[in-house]
């Protein structure tokens, strides 16, 4: 791994959230967030349950103003959605009226692409990871995996600087899981995407990405980033997982991560 | 691989659960059969022993005679060719618009929450109080009737079809605008599509509706169609002739059914 410079693709700078302000159901998610995204990096955010990843991600989308500062996407304010980043979530949100097909070039269609030019980049795209032959199939036809990996050629097809991918392999059974893990690294690696993946799932983090970002209770703030470095290339989930440096990470993020056990919680 | 295995697997089993379960569907149109043909004949030996008047209660055998009299006359083609027509054309025009304007309100929440109390208002109004309304304004002829029944389907398509689009999942929406999509996009992309269900949920409730509407329309003033001929002959104590006439209503609705549920499996995804 070669990195000279690093480049920021994306910038949060202060950003504070809080809902129903000035009420009485007044809620402080998170404030004075900062880090960056570097270009062709994959940034992991963990954090307890209620720590507003959810709400931040929305932010950086640009569907949410935030109460103070301001997230920056290739040196520009977000201010609106504009469709500058890809959104990936826990639910595949396939159109079911809809093909494979159409439902790979939906952005593209939003966007106004030529229908032809947009359905050959989606014609390449589904040939590419695995799905040719299911061009007309309807999502219904489909098991959940490749209905996730439906959803991330629609990300992939509006060809956006930032992937948010918010918990999208949570609703997977285990196995299906770490295949679409290594599978969508090593799509974000080759096609040299930067990405955001929040996850509840340590393990996951640290397999997919190059930091860790660790939220702590709410009010959320940034209590840490680690650097992940297992010592072994490529983005085979099993093979990263026998590392050993992968159970200390383990061990450092889940006690920092501060999860009360208790019979009361 | 592992899933087309479980598939295989599992087909057998699952037809032989199937085909006990149905043996005993097989059955049901006897017990339907036996079930129409016993009431009937207990209502025949009731007239004929004279325990029911026929004049309050009809007959099953004069039933049939009046049927088969009105059927070779022409007359019931006739008055159900005009409540068929009436209650289509109401169906038509007002489940079209109501659904339009039932998509439309999602565009705009202000005006969908300006019109909302005045809706709910409309749709509790019983719809034959209006009549003295619709005689003035369309006359006595069929386009009272078609009146009446649009504005019964209007108002059903619009309250559901409005819920249709609120029943649209919200991340799909959220989905469309982080991929920059504006509303009128999102409406036409994701909203009219996903509260097509409900349009075709609806349709079939309009149809009953339609029907309503048609007859009710008949009774208050008609020369022609079923709800006058059940009318009419209800103030004769002609009680075959009545049930002539729901049994034809009972046809009809059943036939526009069915053509709908053909319309419906042409939809699904």
């Amino acid at each position: 791994m070669v990195k000279i410079r690093k480049e920021v693709v994306l910038e949060a700078r202060d950003v504070s959230m809080t809902f129903n302000q000035g009420t009485e159901r007044e809620v402080n998610v998170f404030r004075g967030i900062n880090f960056e995204l570097h270009a062709g990096e994959i940034l992991a955010i963990i954090g307890p349950s209620g720590c507003g990843k959810s709400t931040l991600f929305n932010i950086i989308a640009g569907l949410l103003a935030p109460t103070a500062g301001a997230v920056h996407v290739g040196g520009e304010v977000v201010d609106g959605a504009r469709g500058h980043v890809g959104y990936m979530l826990q639910k595949d949100l396939l159109l079911p009226w809809r093909t494979v097909m159409e439902n790979v070039t939906l952005g593209l269609e939003v966007r106004g692409t030529d229908p032809a030019l947009a359905k050959e980049r989606a014609a390449g795209l589904i040939r590419s990871y695995g799905l040719a032959g299911f061009e007309e199939a309807k999502p219904s036809s489909l098991s959940g995996g490749m209905r996730q990996r439906v959803a991330f050629m629609r990300t992939l097809a509006l060809d956006p600087k930032v992937i948010l991918l918010d918990e999208p392999f949570s609703a997977l059974d285990f196995q299906t899981r770490l295949v679409l893990q290594g599978d969508v690294k090593r799509i974000i690696r080759d096609r040299n995407k930067s990405a955001i993946l929040v996850t509840h799932d340590i393990g996951e983090a640290i397999a997919m990405a190059d930091r860790v970002l660790v939220l702590s209770h709410r009010p959320s703030t940034v209590k840490s980033i680690y650097p992940i470095d297992l010592g072994v290339e490529g983005d085979d989930p099993i093979a990263l997982r026998r590392s050993s440096k992968f159970n200390e990470h383990f061990d450092v993020i889940w006690s920092d991560l501060d999860i009360q056990v208790s019979a009361t919680a | 691989m592992a899933s087309t295995m479980t598939r295989i697997e599992a087909k057998p089993a699952r037809r032989a659960a199937g085909s006990s379960a149905s043996a005993s569907k097989a059955r049901i149109p006897i017990y339907q059969t036996l079930l129409i043909a016993g009431i009937l004949i207990v209502w025949e030996v009731l007239v004929r022993t004279g325990v029911a008047p026929v004049y309050l209660y009809g007959q099953p055998s004069g039933i049939l005679q009046k049927l088969v009299a009105l059927t070779a006359s022409g007359e019931l083609f006739t008055h159900a060719g005009a409540t068929a027509f009436e209650a289509i054309l109401g169906f038509v025009v007002g489940t079209t618009l109501g659904s339009v304007t039932g998509l439309a309100l999602w565009l705009s929440e202000t005006v969908a929450r300006v019109l909302r109390p005045i809706i709910v208002a409309i749709n509790g109004v019983p719809k034959i109080a209006l009549a003295p309304l619709v005689v003035v304004w369309f006359g006595v002829d069929i386009g009272a009737k078609v009146a009446i029944a649009a504005s019964l389907t209007f108002i059903v398509a619009l309250i559901s079809v409005y819920q249709g689009t609120q029943e649209v999942d919200p991340d799909l929406v959220k989905l469309m605008r982080s991929l920059g999509a504006r509303r009128l996009t999102i409406w036409r992309k994701v909203i009219v599509p996903g509260a097509s269900p409900w349009i075709l949920a609806t349709m079939r409730l309009n149809i009953g509706f339609a029907m309503i509407g048609a007859v009710v329309g008949e009774y208050i003033s008609a020369k022609v169609g079923l709800g006058y001929f059940i009318y009419n002959a209800g103030a004769l104590y002609d009680l075959n002739s009545v049930f002539v006439g729901i049994f034809c209503l009972m046809v009809m609705a059943l036939v526009l059914d069915f053509l709908l549920v053909k319309v419906e499996a042409r939809f699904k995804w």
